[in-house]
């Protein structure tokens, strides 16, 4: 028998009686625990689960290369890392452990953890411990010393002292507490055993080691040492257990549920908003109950971490508004918990009348309607919690009650009345082209090559209508073919669906995509992000499957072909806002990106650019609702504007939606730095850079003018 | 308790007008219709008082409206909103459209139905008369309070305490026992949503329509409809207040003439 050690070294029976006793008993709480998570769970809606191979694939990859848990702090991404790994080193080696002493020993009779197998073992184990100590400290540091704005637990949605966040606060300190002890114990078990017995292979247990020689070195030998090997033996096992039975009710159920969630999340969540069954009962449509949460969902909530990347990214938030994405999932999670988990078992079986009803009470509407839908807490978490799609559920329950935010309603009546949000008369809405020297073809009477959707903003709000002019006339230029709906085209509704009004938005999207079908051409290009999201992704739902693109990447792919040529390089110094639906919910970052760099505009990023970019807030139904913003602070638009204005001096802020076209022309305006710098429709540069007569600012101006 | 709750298709003129070729009417195809916003208040505050008897046996919310049956659009978003049963009364033209004859043909269904209360919206944002509700409470037998901008009803004594709006910001507070007619001023409350789904279901729902004869003389005759000419600009009138008001008259006999 070569290199090894007794597992019980120095204990008693009677004491490695009491230890499997210990055993036992912590893993039924464990078990019993999990159980209760799961009946939690099940008390949710069904759905129907596919691809569970490919789920776990992906998870496993999220989990283990930390690309998620990593973005926008490095810091808590590389504590995080070294805790994960090292804390599954030593659960890994604890397991083989197990293994070695009670399976293979009493039923094989043979050992395994032995020999060079062993001082394998404990330079991993050792490496493990170290990491794990390490990334404890870092992580510590960056929650207690650097204090990161985003962890504190301050709600931006409710007054101070309305609630009481001490109970979280309390489980980061008992989890970090726990991990520390167990890895400090951990070390100092080994050391005073290689103190005591002195083996010839100490050193490959190089932590165990260092303390070993400093124990000797101080006369630490002998009985005193065993002593103290033999207290923190229990010490450690006893915390170990202790750890195990509490991970199903302590801020260590993410390490189930975050994994899990990971695994079934729904990868379209918020992108692909679900259509309402068309037989569904009042109570049925959206949520109001916190059983009307998905299963996963209801899952999801438990895996929050409270990191809070949701808040920090969330614009509302930002702005005053009385929305915390995290906060919204804290305060559904202990819902949940209290009427269907844990603690209701505890609270006298059944107790009747638990209210599960959580809209209105729990979940204010003022919070629901805050919301943009803008993505930026789906897209930052780390754990895959999906707050859009159950903000818009909650949101839809609210508009089958007919409570609804009061300009928010009048909105609905007018696009139920006339198709668009501005109360046109549909006859107006090709009026835009009137302006033009050229026609813009009817696609309803003759077929074209592309089928421009305008929607509501380009084709109604004076200032887009020049821009709706522009790509007219850049795409006359290039001598592309295409046509408009004219009077034929609705308000896509991509923001009344956002808003919760699914029958709305089902009858908007039935009548464009009827008018649409019927129409002759190849393909549908828009030039509103949100036309073109809910076009390409959401029509099919409903019958309506063509290849959509974005204006953006419709002028690239003509810039990159040789039919549009740029024979002005613009050489103007600007930033470029990405839009929520063009980059967040489809990925288009780069066209608009290479479009700029083709005209030779000068492109300087903003902080927060791509998947970080910060919503104008006129998303998901805002722009038709009063602000709710807090006394005393600054609209996201104004805030972005500061962003730009901090890069120094810039030419123009380059947009490519109507909507912000609208928000940061006003927010240009009101943030102060009016002559600062101007805002600019991608479209425009495009159209000034071809060097043709209307095609320069001043002529823009000139024509604007003399009209 | 039974509320019914009188409503209105109203009409709203678009950019461009032009009259009929009968002379007497608008051509209906530069109108967009909708439901009158004073009956909207009014079907609200019927729902509200509804819910807040919720538990009760037999509560019900009828609507009631006179026209053909594009009106039907109007009940159909009462349905949406929530009333549970419309009625719609055979019209009878531009002839019969005085508030009179309106209110004749509301009167048959109120003696049918013996509803506990009768709401109406003060007037309509068409005719702009509001004085169909009053009317009807006259033909109806039944004590009425106009331009009422709160009610707090009492079941155990059948009684409602009631605000109505006077003129210069002044409130009347009363107490009206039921059944009575209140008619309903805008801003009494905020008006739920009907959201598209209800309306779609709305659709599949029955609308009774009944023949309510009116017998009776008329309110008035609508004799010609036009768009005043645009003459050379003002005429400015003098001051003395019996002259101008004996001149207005003159140029009104002119016109109609």
């Amino acid at each position: 028998m070569g290199e090894t050690r007794s597992v019980f070294w120095g204990l008693s029976r009677a004491e490695i009686v009491v230890w499997y006793g210990l055993i036992v008993v912590s893993t039924a709480i464990f078990a019993v625990g999990v159980a209760m998570l799961v009946s939690k769970y099940r008390a949710g809606r069904r759905e129907p689960l596919r691809d569970l191979g490919q789920r776990a694939l992906r998870m496993l990859h999220i989990v283990f290369s930390h690309t998620w848990i990593r973005r926008r702090d490095r810091v808590a991404g590389l504590g995080h890392a070294m805790v994960f790994y090292g804390f599954l080193v030593l659960f890994a080696g604890t397991t083989i452990l197990g293994i070695d002493t009670d399976i293979t020993k009493p039923i094989f009779h043979t050992n395994f953890w032995t020999g060079p197998f062993y001082l394998a073992f404990k330079v991993a184990l050792d490496l493990g411990g170290l990491f794990l100590l390490a990334g404890l400290v870092l992580l510590g540091a960056n929650r207690w010393i650097r204090r990161v704005p985003r962890l504190d637990y301050r709600r931006p949605d409710r007054a101070q002292g309305e609630y009481d966040r001490g109970l979280y606060r309390a489980g980061d300190v008992v989890f970090v507490t726990t991990l520390f002890t167990l890895a400090i114990t951990g070390f100092f078990l080994e050391g005073t055993w290689l103190a005591v017995t002195h083996p010839s292979f100490a050193d490959w247990s190089f932590v165990g080691w260092v303390l070993m020689e400093l124990f000797r070195s101080a006369g630490f030998t002998g009985h005193a040492a065993e002593l103290s090997h033999h207290v923190i033996w229990w010490v450690h096992g006893v915390a170990a257990e202790a750890f195990v039975a509490s991970i199903p009710f302590t801020k260590a159920v993410h390490m189930l549920a975050a994994p899990a969630n990971v695994a079934l999340r729904d990868t379209d969540a918020g992108k692909r908003l679900v259509a309402l069954p068309a037989d569904a009962e009042p109570d049925q449509v959206g949520y109001s109950l916190v059983t009307d949460l998905l299963r996963h969902q209801l899952l999801s909530l438990d895996a929050c971490t409270k990191c809070g990347k949701c808040t920090d990214a969330c614009p509302a938030a930002a702005a005053g508004y009385p929305l915390s994405p995290r906060d919204l999932i804290l305060d559904l999670r202990e819902a949940a918990e209290a009427t269907l988990g844990a603690h209701s078992f505890l609270r006298a079986a059944g107790a009747p009348g638990l209210d599960r009803e959580v809209l209105g009470t729990t979940i204010r509407a003022e919070t629901l309607w805050s919301c943009t839908q803008c993505m930026a807490c789906v897209e930052i978490c780390p754990v895959g919690i999906e707050h859009v799609p159950i903000i818009n559920q909650f949101r839809r329950q609210l508009v089958e009650r007919g409570e609804l935010e009061p300009m928010l309603q009048s909105s609905f009546e007018t696009l139920f009345k006339a198709g668009n949000s501005f109360g046109e008369p549909k006859r107006k809405r090709g009026r835009w082209t009137d302006g033009l020297d050229f026609e813009v073809k009817d696609i309803r009477k003759e077929p074209a090559e592309l089928l421009w959707f305008v929607g509501d903003y380009a084709s109604f709000d004076p200032r887009s209508q020049r821009v709706s002019q522009a790509l007219a006339t850049v795409l006359h230029h290039a001598g592309v073919d295409f046509g408009i709906l004219r009077d034929g085209e609705r308000s896509a509704g991509c923001d009344v669906r956002r808003a919760g009004e699914e029958g709305l938005y089902a009858t908007l999207a039935e009548a464009n995509i009827a008018a649409i079908n019927a129409c002759d051409f190849e393909r549908v290009f828009s030039s509103d992000p949100h036309s073109f999201h809910t076009l390409k992704n959401e029509y099919p739902a409903f019958g309506g499957d063509w290849n959509v693109v974005h204006h953006s990447e419709l002028l690239l792919e003509l810039v990159e072909s040789g039919r549009l040529i740029p024979r002005r390089r613009l050489g103007y110094r600007a930033t470029y806002h990405d839009p929520c639906m063009l980059g967040r919910y489809n990925g288009v970052f780069e066209a608009p990106r290479r479009l700029l760099a083709a005209i030779g505009v000068d492109l300087v990023e903003m902080p927060r650019n791509r998947d970080n970019s910060l919503c104008c807030g006129a998303g998901g139904g805002r722009i038709w609702m009063k602000e709710q913003r807090a006394e005393g602070s600054r609209r996201t638009s104004e805030q972005r504007i500061d962003e730009a204005t901090a890069l120094g001096r810039l030419d123009y802020f380059v947009v490519a939606c109507p909507k912000d076209v609208t928000m940061y022309s006003d927010a240009i305006k009101t943030s102060g730095h009016e002559g600062e710098i101007e805002l600019r429709e991608i479209t425009e540069l495009v159209l000034e850079s071809l060097g043709i007569p209307g095609g320069s600012e001043s002529e823009v101006a000139e024509t604007r003018a003399g009209r | 308790m039974k509320t019914v709750v009188c409503v209105k298709q109203v009409a709203a003129l678009g950019d461009e007008v032009e009259i009929d070729d009968s002379g007497r009417d608008v051509d209906h195809d530069y109108l967009e219709s909708s439901l009158n916003e004073w009956d909207v208040f009014a079907l609200e505050e019927a729902l509200r008082l509804k819910e807040s008897l919720d538990g009760q046996d037999g509560h019900e919310v009828v609507v009631v409206t006179v026209g053909d049956e594009e009106c039907e659009q109007a009940l159909r978003r009462c349905l949406a909103m929530g009333a549970d049963r419309a009625i719609r009364v055979e019209a009878g033209g531009i002839d019969e459209s005085d508030p009179l004859t309106t209110a004749r043909r509301l009167a048959g269904i109120i003696g049918r139905e013996v509803p506990d209360l009768v709401l109406c919206g003060v007037q309509s944002s068409d005719a702009v008369q509001a004085a169909t509700g009053v009317m009807l409470a006259e033909l109806a037998g039944l004590p009425r309070v106009a331009v009422v901008t709160s009610v707090h009803y009492d079941a155990t004594s059948a009684k409602a305490q009631v605000h109505r709006e006077l003129e210069g910001g002044l409130l009347d507070e009363v107490e009206v026992g039921m059944p009575a007619l209140l008619t309903i001023q805008t801003g009494i409350n905020e008006p739920r949503y009907a959201n598209l789904r209800a309306i779609k279901q709305a659709n599949a729902k029955e609308i009774e329509v009944v023949n309510v004869p009116s017998e009776g003389p008329r309110a008035y005759t609508v004799r010609k409809m036009f768009v005043p000419e645009k003459g050379d600009g003002a005429e400015m009138l003098g001051s003395d207040a019996a002259v101008v008001a004996a001149r207005i008259a003159e140029i009104v006999r002119a016109r109609l003439s």
